[in-house]
């Protein structure tokens, strides 16, 4: 990675050293994150690279560079954070440059869409026919 | 940027597509219950850990200096997700197990559709943040009981008894390394959190 550190290991929890307590001081020049609404954006919030932002990835250095490479598939904030090993509020002031800079799209998702009924139910739906370990999906038994 | 650059990101070009919509539940519970094991057997991605710096400023300001003193800690929260389809999906965030740490709580939870709260009945009494935690938020949730080794050593009216906790709060035995028993457990949550939006 551009600053130094390991590359990021997704292979446990364990795997994922300490990350660096002054840096993100540096990162954001002490900026703190928050939403329009004075809320930071919630740990699941999701982000993906643009375009712009994929062709101007050379242009970009570090943490940002890392960041739109990593957003080529849709990822959480939370996501982000870990696997590169960046504090949540590095990324959280982060995204929010890059979004304004053209270079990621920052989909902040709807709370009354999330706990809408038909949602919930299709969540349930959903997870309902994952099979246990022996395979057997819940709605069979 | 590169016009000679081939067409060697097609994948690049299809960025605009919509990320799904994420939908959150919380995995809560003292330490060592069974959090990280819980996410990890339903998770499609091994459980991924992320820090937050949390920076306390002691009481008091250095004399000389006028600099406040702060002392940083960093807590991890884990977290694993799980695909519904291709617009939706499930992400499971474990609470970090220390009480100190409530406003990182609120940081995690906020907008979570529901949370389960895992209880090893040898420690009872590490669970009480959480209960009151999501009881205060007035956010979904059910205690569920991880029978380490299949061993209960209350009953669960001995639980909700100890945990003071209403009869519409869902109480359940499971077993937090089968992936049956955590989807399972789950669905009692969401089937709570869908009961209270026909209230
Ligand atoms: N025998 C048995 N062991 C379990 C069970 N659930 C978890 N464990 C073990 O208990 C230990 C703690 O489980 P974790 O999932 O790490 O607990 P946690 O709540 O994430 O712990 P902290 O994050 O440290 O608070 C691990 O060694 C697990 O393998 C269970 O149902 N039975
Ligand atoms: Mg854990």
């Amino acid at each position: 990675m551009a600053d130094g550190t390991p590359p990021p290991d997704p292979s446990g929890p364990d795997a994922v050293g300490p990350a660096s307590a002054v840096r993100p001081f540096l990162v954001t020049a002490g900026r703190v994150a928050a939403g329009d609404d004075g809320r930071s954006m919630p740990v699941e919030t999701q982000v993906v690279a643009t375009a712009e932002g994929l062709d101007a990835l050379d242009l970009l250095a570090f943490e940002r560079h890392d960041i739109v490479a990593v957003c080529r598939l849709p990822q959480s904030l939370a996501e982000i954070a870990a696997r590169l090993r960046l504090h949540l509020n590095v990324v959280r002031v982060l995204a929010e440059d890059l979004r304004d800079a053209g270079q990621l799209t920052v989909h902040v998702p709807d709370s009354d869409l999330v706990h809408d009924a038909s949602v919930l139910r299709r969540v349930i739906e959903g997870l309902r026919a994952v099979p246990d370990s022996r395979g057997v999906p819940s709605d069979t038994d | 940027m590169t016009p000679t650059e081939p067409a060697a990101v097609p994948a690049a070009r299809s960025a605009a597509v919509r990320p799904p919509l994420p939908v959150k539940m919380v995995i809560s519970g003292g330490f060592g219950v069974g959090k990280t094991t819980t996410v990890g057997s339903i998770s499609e991605i091994e459980p991924l850990t992320t820090e937050a710096a949390i920076t306390e400023v002691a009481a008091g300001v250095d004399d000389l200096t006028h600099t406040p003193r702060k002392t940083t800690t960093t807590v991890a929260m884990d977290f694993g997700c799980l695909t519904i389809d291709p617009t939706l999906k499930l992400y499971l965030f474990g609470t970090p197990g220390q009480e100190r740490f409530g406003f990182m709580w609120d940081d995690i939870v906020e907008g979570a559709v529901g949370g389960l709260v895992i209880v090893d009945t040898r420690r009872l009494d590490d669970c009480y943040a959480a209960v009151d935690y999501f009881e205060h938020k007035g956010i979904p949730f059910a205690v569920a009981v991880n029978a380490f080794d299949g061993r209960v050593e209350h009953t669960l009216e001995e639980v909700r008894w100890a945990l003071d906790v209403t009869d519409g709060v869902p109480l359940l035995v499971f077993d937090a390394r089968e992936r049956g028993s955590v989807r399972d457990a789950l669905l009692v949550v969401l089937e709570l959190a869908l009961a209270r939006t026909q209230d």
